[in-house]
């Protein structure tokens, strides 16, 4: 029987995780941001959560979001999130592809 | 669904809240996305509600193990390497051709290619996070085929990886197939072995230090920034330029300033660029005695609508949120030496080549627009937004003359190759004490 030693190639990662935000059980009276990242299709999507969102839940006030850099995908700045973080109680994203 | 939940794990988001629909949103008409989010509404008002919320699948798997080493056993030894291939590849650390085994021996010789320490961390590389120690990287290196030569090539190419600008989580993660093209200058393209002649970008024997520098660059992504086909690489068809594209500038044949030169490197630095690229094809010229029909048939291919960078400068810029980082979108031209020196001779020099490039790469706007958020454009350049009153003004396909990148590769023949590039490139010189 033969024996082949190798070393492992596979990089450890560096490990980090970030604390999910606590959900209130009820979105009546929220502030529910739509985050479109401009992937096409995504704006359609998020429009249709956020009616049927209002629809469900009394008193919703929807606002709607971009991110400020990017191109055929606009991202969020920390200074973006801030803002965004600021001004709703939730946000629903897109991914679209 | 669990490419989705890597990703999210990846980013230190294990227990975000994701809603799935049936297909892309992508390429449907609104009616067919406002079933699709019908459908899922549950799973988004669960998500801003429950707590704590309950991932209905975990993340695809990748196989980290904490192991230093590994041990194969079979009827003799290559038996046992056959064993190493196949779980290799059953844990997806291979590019799918067969590995050369990371023996202790192998991976200890390939470290005599480097005076830096092998604990010592070249680059944490995205997607995966992975520290690139320089020995997983000498461990990749030998898998790849590579020599102890070639190893501060590779060092170097995973600096650039990691530079912010070169934004690589983007490109590693994109349903885009981002595939990355390295280029050398200097000094160590002779100590490399490193062709940049005939069949430069390979294959076969006069380009091996080429695939096996191109290839190892494939197998760290892979290995040392986690980026996984179907994993976390999610192209929608991939390409065989993933698997290895590395040349050499030929200097000696070309009638320019070596590209490291051109970028503020003295010539005998030894300086590597990477560039991801999407695709490449032929510039194919027997016939132009002059330089302008040469340069029109050079700039055609950037006419190509179907590649997503070509005007993409209408929508914005590639961008890193985190760094702050920005990219034009670039183009490269491997210009054979005969048809560098055909221009050279009628006085024609890089900067002249970019502009009758930029001057005759242009498409009708509106045809520019068949592919692109309208809304991406209100938001990225009000200014322009003219143009759709009068669509069929010509625009370029870059934004700057300085979007063509230039280099001489190859041998005799009228035959250079142009690729499509996916932002700008990036260049490190290679630390000659290494």
């Amino acid at each position: 029987m033969a024996k082949l030693t190798v070393v492992n190639p596979v990089a450890r990662p560096l490990t980090r995780r970030y604390p999910r935000a606590l959900r209130e059980p009820s979105l009546a009276g929220k502030r529910v941001g739509l985050y479109w990242n401009l992937k096409s299709g995504g704006d359609v999507a998020l429009e249709r959560a956020g009616e049927l969102i209002a629809a469900r839940f009394a008193d919703v006030r929807l606002y709607r979001f971009e991110g400020s850099v990017g191109f055929l995908m606009r991202h969020a700045t920390a200074a973006d999130a801030e803002r965004i973080a600021a001004a709703c109680d939730v946000v629903i994203g897109a991914t679209a592809d | 669904m669990r490419d989705a939940r890597r990703s999210a794990e990846n980013f230190g988001i294990p227990d975000l809240a994701l809603a799935v629909v049936p297909e892309p949103l992508t390429n449907q008409k609104p009616e067919a996305i406002r079933r699709m989010v019908d459908g899922a509404i549950e799973q988004i008002i669960a998500g801003l509600t429950q707590n704590p919320f309950a991932p209905a699948e975990p993340g695809k798997e990748i196989v980290l193990l904490e192991d230093k080493e590994l041990v194969f056993e079979g009827e003799d030894e290559l038996e046992a390497l056959e064993r190493m291939n196949e779980t290799f590849l059953s844990y997806g650390w291979s590019d799918g051709f067969p590995l050369r085994a990371p023996t202790p021996r192998a991976v200890e010789a390939m470290l005599a290619g480097t005076r830096r320490d092998p604990e010592a961390v070249v680059a944490v590389l995205e997607p995966g996070f992975g520290q690139a120690t320089v020995l997983k990287v000498a461990a990749n290196a030998v898998m790849a085929g590579c020599l102890p030569q070639h190893l501060p090539v590779l060092l170097a190419a995973i600096e650039c990886l990691a530079e912010p600008a070169m934004n690589l989580r983007n490109k590693a993660m994109s349903t885009g197939s981002h595939a990355p093209l390295i280029w050398v200058n200097g000094p160590v393209r002779k100590r490399a072995g490193l062709n940049s002649g005939v069949c430069a970008l390979g294959p076969g024997a006069p380009s091996r230090a080429n695939s096996a520098i191109g290839r190892a660059l494939r197998l760290c992504m892979m290995n040392l920034g986690h980026c996984y086909p179907g994993v976390s690489d999610m192209d929608t068809v991939g390409t065989p330029a993933k698997y290895a594209m590395c040349v050499a500038e030929n200097e000696e044949q070309s009638p320019f300033a070596p590209y490291h030169v051109e970028r503020g490197f003295r010539a005998e630095q030894s300086v590597v660029t990477v560039h991801f690229v999407y695709g490449l094809c032929e510039l194919f010229d027997f016939v132009s005695t002059e330089p302008q029909p040469l340069l029109e048939v050079f700039a055609s291919p950037a006419l190509n609508l179907a590649q997503v960078s070509t005007a993409m400068w209408l929508i914005g810029h590639r961008a890193d949120p985190r760094s702050g980082a920005t990219e034009r979108e670039h183009h490269t031209l491997f210009l054979c030496p005969d048809h560098a020196r055909l221009l050279a001779t009628h006085g024609v020099d890089k900067q002249a080549i970019r502009r009758e490039l930029f001057k005759r790469a242009r498409i009708p706007f509106r045809q520019a627009m068949l592919n692109k958020e309208r809304h991406a454009m209100e938001t990225a350049r009000p200014e322009l937004m003219w143009l759709w009153e009068s669509p069929e003004t010509m625009v370029p396909v870059v934004e700057d003359p300085q979007c063509y990148e230039l280099l001489v590769v190859g041998g005799a023949a009228g035959r250079g190759t142009f690729f499509w590039g996916a932002g700008a490139p990036v260049s490190r010189a290679i630390d000659e004490e290494e």
